[in-house]
């Protein structure tokens, strides 16, 4: 382990909202339907450029829904749509005149269970850079290592890049799946509980993970873990029954919540 | 909690409380179920045994070599049956694995949830329990009326038919066994559905669907009603253009079995050894390649 990421994890919980940090999504008036039933309600809210951003709530709150308009991967699924604004830079997302796989290219997302593509570990990560570039071998080569150094996976595996990536541990494979996601370059990285399915060790290498990136990237994590939102996060919002209750620097949501409704939850009242 | 423990504690319940009659019960089905399977595997390893006894002593190097024999010809072989059989297989797995793996991936990738995906769905269903000799005469009118005669290609296309609904739904079923996370994975990535298909969800399904095809291959091999009035059968080696008939061993089989000629029903006992080998030896491989892929 480098020196960098030891402090880095030492100084994990303490690194303060910068609430004078442009705003990078603005969500506004956002409603969602699952066919007929309405699982967003009017929501409205900011996320800040380079932070992270927790998403807090019981069970079936909205927040992964939440989490998954922002790449508009919902919208696989015909049944599903959401109305409102979601302004990415100030461009809304929701409207018909974006080209939904550019827009994913530029908002990456990471998911529960690790989804190791079935090829090498190298083609996992030179999948996403070649959907959208035209890079010669020895280029290529340099942005693989590059997203597994920043994954903090490439001394792990730089030895069997052709090895097939689903021979990983679970761990190594949801940094395998993290390297893939930062190898495209994107703005945004939307993680929908990525430690969930985890090892108490490996979600204290994916949470260093998180917050080195976070130097980089804008991050919305999805968490159930109510320390790791406050280890990790710079702002948190806590939804419940598809609206957002309340939504502040982390800090502050933990320490002294502006609702009763919230200060329950996080001290573990219900939910 | 040592104390709690001790207060909860109850008098144990009396031993043999259970009806004597479910353990009768539960003898008698083991002993039906038993014997019905051996019963099944006692016909089959008949099947099995006399056509392993028939047919080694049938087989010889020169039956590899030497033609189907006319009749009251002695000796001759199944050399040309062989290689017939070897290209109407090849024919209409050839024509038959493009059709069912595109079809098969239309009614699991795009066709979820539509009418139309639910139609074919049920259309091929009805054609995997076709019977063979409908499809034959399909094909005849077809394929072998207009064209003047019986021929090869008449042969492989009809074998095709029998062998695309096999295909259309092992590919579907395998695809379908690929979880849908892999393929948000792949879009969230933003490649469009047709690169999540062809470079994620095919390459997971791989050896399913390679296993789907080797069954397929492995059952027209065998057909024999759907090339009785398509590829028929002759004593001859098979011409360049594949017209006028295609020797095969399974109509040589049908043909030769009921034949008066001694040599001719040595020859179909042969015949029968070879392609019940062949169809074994598929099989074995198509179950090594999904286990290798497992294992993995």
């Amino acid at each position: 382990m480098n020196p960098v990421a030891v402090s880095a994890s030492s100084a994990i919980g303490q690194i303060p909202a910068d609430i004078a940090s442009p705003v990078r999504i603005a969500v506004k008036n956002l409603n969602f339907y699952y066919s007929d039933f309405r699982s967003l309600k009017d929501i409205s809210l900011d996320f800040h450029d380079r932070q992270v951003t927790a998403l807090i709530g019981p069970s079936g709150c909205g927040k992964s829904t939440l989490l998954r308009t922002f790449n508009r991967i919902y919208s696989l699924y015909p049944e599903q749509r959401a109305d409102g604004q979601i302004l990415l830079d100030g461009q809304n997302i929701l409207s018909n005149s974006i080209d939904v796989n550019e827009l994913r290219a530029r908002v990456g997302m990471v998911f529960q269970k690790p989804t190791p593509f079935p090829m090498s570990i190298y083609d996992n990560i030179s999948f996403g850079i070649r959907l959208y570039e035209k890079l010669g071998k020895a280029d290529l080569d340099v942005r693989v290592e590059e997203a597994l150094r920043k994954a903090a996976l490439w001394d792990e595996v730089k030895d069997k890049l052709r090895q097939s990536g689903m021979g990983l541990s679970g761990g190594q494979q949801q940094r395998l799946c993290i390297a893939r996601t930062i190898a495209q370059k994107p703005e945004v990285i939307l993680l929908d509980e990525p430690t969930s399915a985890l090892d108490p060790i490996s979600t204290g290498k994916i949470e260093e993970l998180i917050e080195q990136l976070r130097t980089e990237f804008t991050i919305v994590i999805v968490t159930h873990n109510m320390q790791q939102a406050a280890r990790i996060s710079q702002f948190t919002a806590f939804m419940y029954l598809g609206e957002l209750i309340e939504f502040g620097p982390t800090n502050k949501m933990f320490m002294t919540p502006n609702q009763k409704q919230t200060q329950d939850y996080i001290t573990g009242r219900f939910g | 909690m040592n104390a709690a423990s001790q207060s909860v504690q109850t008098t144990p319940a009396p031993w043999g409380r259970v009806r004597r009659g479910r353990y009768v019960a539960d003898r008698v089905l083991r002993i039906i179920c038993t014997l019905f399977t051996a019963l099944g595997a006692f016909v089959l390893g008949w099947i099995l045994l006399m056509l392993l006894y028939e047919g080694i002593t049938a087989l010889s190097p020169s039956i590899f070599v030497a033609t189907t024999p006319g009749p009251g010809t002695k000796g001759g072989g199944i050399a040309n049956a062989l290689v017939g059989s070897l290209i109407l297989t090849f024919l209409g797995i050839a024509v038959a694995t493009p059709i069912g793996v595109m079809a098969g991936t239309y009614l699991a990738e795009y066709g979820k949830g539509s009418k139309l995906a639910e139609v074919i769905r049920f259309i091929n269903d009805i054609l995997l329990a076709a019977p063979s000799i409908l499809i034959g005469l399909f094909v005849y009118t077809l394929m072998v009326r207009p064209m003047g005669g019986y021929s090869g290609w008449a042969g492989g296309v009809a074998l095709a038919i029998i062998a695309v609904p096999v295909i259309v739904r092992t590919t579907e079923d395998m695809l379908r066994l690929v979880p849908g996370s892999l393929r948000e994975a792949g879009a969230a990535l933003g490649a469009p559905m047709s690169t999540v298909i062809r470079a994620i969800t095919w390459r997971a399904a791989r050896a399913g669907m390679v296993t789907g095809v080797l069954l397929a291959t492995a059952r027209i091999a065998g057909e024999t009603a759907p090339l009785l009035f398509t590829a028929l059968n002759n004593n001859f080696w098979f011409k360049p253009n594949l017209m006028g008939g295609v020797a095969n061993l399974p109509v040589m089989i049908y043909q030769f079995a009921l034949s008066p000629y001694e040599n001719w029903r040595q020859l179909a006992w042969a015949g029968a050894l070879v392609i019940t080998l062949s169809i074994l030896a598929l099989s074995v491989v198509a179950r090594l390649f999904l286990k290798k892929d497992k294992a993995r």
